[in-house]
């Protein structure tokens, strides 16, 4: 899983602090005198690039191979890549990814526990994914390895257990990715830029993964696990007569076919200049991506040139955009972009993070280098320097065998000419600042483009109206790119005391309430099968509550009117401060009916639909800061959901308790499912068992 | 010598040389009369070359109330020098089709170039203007420190999980400089003043107090005679660099403190206070680190992600430092799995090692492993410059990127075992708890 990988190089990488440094002036240097200092050496004379030769060849059901020999290290890497045509996932979005990762645990020879046993014994490497495998290993291991390779690829054993355990791991790998602020912008941007109906916009998400079956991922191998699409691409010590003999005893068996054929639509882009926003609470920067479709395809005489106009605009540590938000502005660690040929639909980006109070300067700069790139010719030396660090990054590159054989797979895969690479250098070092000039106009162009900002709404979003040429609003969404409704108040006619008494009479009316001077609640929920009892009691401003699971005390509270301690897997702690304060309203019934008196402030927000229900929107504001939004159900006046947040070292973090089923006790409405979202990974729903008002409560609970 | 025998009987079969198949790094090493500290090997394969400088200063140097110097030193370096205007040290390396980088760490700060190789002279030349005269101005000074504070957002505060390296070692640490992070304190760059700079340069970027590393397609005449003519005139420091001297006394009892992150799924984190790097114990610790989660087979992983499917990620995760360094094991927990199920699950598996022998089948695939990861390693020019001055300035011996591997072999299971008890003990640990945002204050 990829964002396993992310976290062991976060674990690693956090050791080390990087920074490329450049600055920002284009002014060469002088030569004051004859000082051997004052001036950079002359380069000696440049070595030939050479690019390693490749062998080709087919197998009879139709595997292509590609053979790149390099005896530098004794070891030898396996890659296949099954070129099929996109796929749409539709509800079952989620399913490639699921699918290939199925088929390295288990095989109808071995378990996952064995192959993993046999493949860490000869210290290599065995991976599958949605479209092939890699294995490497020291050539001493071939044949184990590509025994093991072969078996994974063409004899999964789709075992129900590893299944699922594999989809426990996508759906926590979900959550994870629900607080990455980059997985949020990724995922929204692309499902906006290439839209719900092409395969590039489909998001994963729980309900996408919970839809998919065994049998579904069977059905994915079959038909799009074929040789007639597939390369096997081999590098390293081994010379192309082993190779094809490995090939062929390895792959041979594999039964000839070819995956399914289809066609998309080109995904139509905005009209005019849109902005999207996702909100994150607590967010301490905006991660901002403008971005849009284009077509251009691989191969095309358009890609060199573009490669440099993108170079010039956000490539490395030269680009304008770093040079102007990072080395100049200071808004931001490193800001980039990218202009990306493809097969089907290729795309722009130009992305940064940002802290919030620069948000809307950092994209007003976006905008004009973007603009300037569209209508100003570039600098001869851009040009040029733009076209040295292309060309530098090639050569570097060929340092990896692994380069030669990527070039030659292009080569096939995209139906380039032979000589692709051979003149990619010549090519490159033709371009004009005409050519630059011509591919900017064809394929830079902002008004269809989505800016869509990741980050905190609350202090950012009020600024960026400007920036959205469609109709100067923002369009809100949730994290799977959903459009979510902006609130307004203008369709409120009610203050925000006269919402709160509205639902305090709905309850039961305040007489009714004031009189409740006792009520012991229990209810049941499931935490991971694990059913678990809660009570919680509150009488004359005295609190208690406690959580066991199988008759065992998980948790206990208590607030004796003074103090407050809390009891956890048998040790206990006293609460104090924040908590204490937090711990002292839990023990008041229905705190709001004091809203008023205890220095609460609330303030109406407008409406809000919370699942279809058209709701009055508050924002109360604790005594100590902290912030709650209610949603109060216009047609019954119920409080039908309750969104906290806690501001702790400027960060905020929020708890969402939903409200339903409320039902008659002792002629006071009580809600009899509460649902609390935040906690955990996955909602708590909690289901009233036996709910009690005014009968008399054990003294001896509140016991301290 | 297990090892070599290995090799000899697979030489045997295959009829390729020894030597070729071990990748034998080959290189030369000089000292110049000011100190410098000069290696060089060259690989003709590729028409590129990596030149870089480690300079022995990381956050550890720093003075504590200036933390996050060195670092932010990295970042001023590339500024320009006497020779090189603001702006300039890039477009030179980027226009001669290059690249370069740097980055900090609690013990060094490396600076490198990777070039095509008939610009060698131009790195040396770039390498040795940051050397002897670096300059920085105001612009730059205020640029850099907003430069800083945005990667600390976008690396630290703004990413899930992104604290917990910082909140480890601020606890596994009460005295030695490894307590604060590599980063540093933002208000520490704050209150810097001209002076402060000054003397962080003069004290720290001297040749004596650097390893010049060059890798790749070399003619070692011409590159001595590139040495000679712009290091050789540099300067060395009046005074001894500052090395602190700080021994962190052993933990009195476990430290066990919760941490509230912007996160979905909860998190435990276990620093063991470990050897310094290159000791004998530090190879034995490595190994215990490779047992529990190197590869699927091993036992963490096996156990926790597989069996009982407690853990999205786990692994053990030993830190390689100059002084007594940690060890850290990390999960996460699936869905639904409660923090405290995975701690112990994860003690668990090391009270395993501690308790029972790994079997020879087991360590033969440790062996294994190394054996494999060594061979492979060194195929690129930029990580050999690396490799050859972080053995020479660390260990004393730049030949261990050829024979650091016979440390690891010279390991038994009795050491691996021995190991796991005497160093993955409560008392020598921290614990973190990572928790969602929400959990706090509804304890």
């Amino acid at each position: 899983m990829n964002y396993i990988k992310s976290l062991f190089i976060l674990v690693i990488a956090g050791l080390t602090a990087c920074a490329p440094k450049v600055a920002k002036e284009t002014t060469t240097a002088t030569a004051p005198s004859g000082d051997f200092r004052s001036m950079a050496p002359d380069a000696g004379p440049a070595r030939q690039v050479k690019i390693g030769t490749s062998h080709q060849f087919t197998l009879a059901n139709g595997l292509r191979v590609i053979v790149v020999e390099n005896h530098k290290l004794p070891q030898i890497s396996y890659q296949l890549t099954i070129d099929r045509d996109e796929m749409m996932e539709k509800e079952k979005a989620g399913l490639a990814g699921i699918s290939g990762s199925l088929l390295a645990t288990g095989t109808t020879k071995n378990t996952k526990a064995e192959i993993d046993e046999a493949v860490d014994y000869i210290g290599a490497n065995l991976s599958t994914g949605p479209t092939g495998g890699f294995a490497s290993s020291l050539t001493k291991h071939t044949d184990k390895v590509l025994t093991l390779f072969s078996d994974v690829i063409l004899k999964p054993a789709f075992l129900e257990a590893e299944f699922d355990k594999i989809k426990t791991q996508t759906l926590s790998g979900l959550q994870t990715e629900k607080d990455d602020p980059n997985a949020i912008s990724g995922n929204v941007s692309r499902a906006l830029t290439y839209g719900a109906s092409h395969p590039y916009g489909e998001i994963t998400n729980e309900s996408t993964v919970s839809n998919i079956s065994l049998e579904d991922c069977k059905n994915y191998y079959n038909t799009y696990f074929k040789p007639g699409n597939a390369y096997l691409v081999i590098v390293g010590d081994i010379n192309p007569d082993a190779a094809k003999a490995k090939a062929e005893k390895y792959f041979g068996s594999w039964a000839a076919g070819k995956t399914p054929e289809y066609e998309y639509a080109f995904p139509k882009a905005v009209d005019n200049t849109a902005v999207a926003f996702v909100d994150k609470s607590g967010a301490v920067q905006s991660v901002i991506n403008i971005t849009y479709p284009l077509d251009m395809k691989p191969g095309s005489p358009d890609v060199i040139p573009a490669r440099v106009l993108n170079t010039i605009l956000g490539s490395g540590f030269s680009g304008r955009l770093f040079l102007n938000l990072r080395e100049d502005k200071a808004y931001t660690y490193g800001a980039y972009s990218s202009l990306d040929a493809d097969e089907l639909v290729g795309s722009f980006s130009a992305n940064a993070s940002v802290r919030n109070e620069v948000t809307d300067s950092a994209i007003t700069q976006f905008l004009l280098e973007i603009e300037k790139l569209r209508t100003e010719p570039v600098s001869k030396k851009e040009l040029d320097l733009a076209k040295s660090f292309i060309a530098g990054g090639f050569a570097r590159s060929l340092e990896s065998p692994q380069t030669v054989a990527g070039f030659a797979l292009n080569i096939d895969m995209y139906d380039l000419p032979a000589d692709y690479y051979e003149t990619y250098l010549q090519r490159l070092a033709a371009v004009t600042i005409e050519d630059v000039s011509r591919v900017a106009k064809k394929y830079i162009t902002p008004s269809k483009a989505r800016i869509v900002i990741v980050g905190n709404k609350d202090e950012v979003m009020n600024k960026l109206n400007a920036f959205d040429k469609e109709d100067g609003k923002i369009q809100l969404y949730d994290i799977y790119a959903n459009p979510r409704k902006e609130e307004s108040t203008a369709e409120v006619t009610l203050n925000a005391s006269e919402i709160v008494e509205n639902y305090l009479t709905a309850l039961g009316g305040r007489q009714k309430l004031d009189d409740v001077k006792s009520i012991d609640q229990t209810y049941s929920m499931e935490v991971q099968g694990t059913p678990i009892t809660s009570r919680v009691v509150q009488e004359s401003g005295k609190f208690y509550m406690a959580m066991s699971a199988q008759g065992m005390n998980i948790m206990k509270q208590i607030y004796d009117g003074e103090k407050g301690v809390v009891e956890q897997m048998g040790q206990q702690a006293p609460i104090e401060g924040d908590d204490l304060t937090s711990l002292k309203e839990q023990s008041a019934f229905l705190i709001e009916r004091m809203y008023n008196t205890i220095g609460y402030t609330t303030e109406v927000k407008g409406m809000e639909d919370v699942d279809g229900v058209a709701c009055y929107k508050l924002l109360v504001t604790k005594p100590s800061g902290a912030k709650s939004t209610e949603y109060y159900d216009k047609s019954s006046n119920l409080k039908i959901k309750e969104v906290q947040t806690s501001i702790t070292q400027g960060q905020t973090s929020t708890l969402t308790y939903e409200y339903a089923d409320y039902k008659s006790v002792d002629g006071i409405l009580i809600p009899h499912t509460l649902t609390i979202g935040g906690m955990m990974p996955v909602p708590l729903v909690m289901k009233a068992t036996s709910i009690k008002v005014n009968e008399e409560v054990d003294p001896s609970l509140f016991k301290i | 010598m297990r090892y070599l025998f290995t090799f000899l009987a697979f030489a045997l079969v295959t009829g390729t040389s020894l030597y070729g198949q071990m990748n034998k790094i080959s290189f030369e090493q000089y000292t110049l009369d000011n100190g410098l500290h000069v290696i060089l090997h060259q690989d003709k394969t590729t028409p590129i070359v990596a030149v870089s400088v480690m300079y022995h200063v990381g956050s550890k140097n720093e003075n504590p109330e200036r933390t996050g110097f060195a670092h932010f030193f990295e970042h001023l370096m590339f500024e320009g020098s006497a020779n090189i205007e603001r702006g300039e040290f890039d477009n030179y390396v980027q226009n001669a089709g290059g690249t370069l980088n740097a980055n900090t760490t609690f013990d060094r700060t490396y600076y490198y170039e990777v070039l095509p190789s008939n610009q060698l002279g131009l790195g040396l030349w770039l390498e040795s203007e940051r050397m002897l005269h670096a300059r920085v101005d105001e612009k730059g000074i205020e640029t850099q420190r907003e430069v800083v504070k945005e990667e600390r957002r976008q690396r630290i505060d703004n990413q899930p999980y992104g604290s917990i390296l910082e909140e480890t070692f601020k606890r596994s640490y009460a005295v030695h400089p490894y307590r604060w992070p590599v980063i540093g304190s933002m208000a520490h760059l704050e209150a810097a003043e001209e002076n402060d700079y000054k003397q962080f340069y003069t004290d720290f970027y001297v040749p004596n107090n650097a390893v010049l590393s060059i890798a790749g397609d070399i003619d070692i005449a011409e590159a001595k005679m590139y040495i000679e003519k712009y290091f050789a005139g540099i300067p060395k420091s009046a005074k001894a660099v500052y090395r602190p001297r700080v021994i962190e006394p052993a933990l009195a009892a476990e430290i066990r403190d919760t941490i509230y992150d912007n996160i979905q799924l909860p998190a435990v984190i276990q620093a063991y206070r470990i050897p310094a790097q290159g000791t004998k114990d530090y190879y034995a610790v490595d190994m215990v680190s490779r047992i529990l989660s190197s590869g699927e087979s091993s036992r963490l992983y096996r156990a926790l992600v597989d069996e009982q499917q407690k853990a999205l990620f786990v692994g053990n995760f030993p830190l390689a430092l100059e002084d007594p360094g940690v060890s850290l094991s990390f999960g996460i927990t699936n869905m639904g799995v409660d923090v405290y199920e995975l701690e112990q699950a994860i003690d668990a598996e090391v009270t395993k090692v501690q308790n029972e022998l790994i079997t020879e089948k087991e360590f033969g695939k440790l062996r294994n492993q190394i054996e494999s990861e060594y061979v492979t390693s060194n195929s690129r020019v930029a990580g050999i410059a690396e490799s050859l001055a972080t053995y020479h300035m660390f260990y004393g011996d730049a030949n261990l990127i050829n024979n650091e591997i016979d440390r690891y072999l010279a390991v038994t299971r009795e050491d691996i075992q021995a190991a796991a008890k005497k160093y993955l003990v409560k008392n020598n640990r921290v614990t973190l708890h990572y928790l969602p945002k929400s959990q706090e204050n509804k304890s």
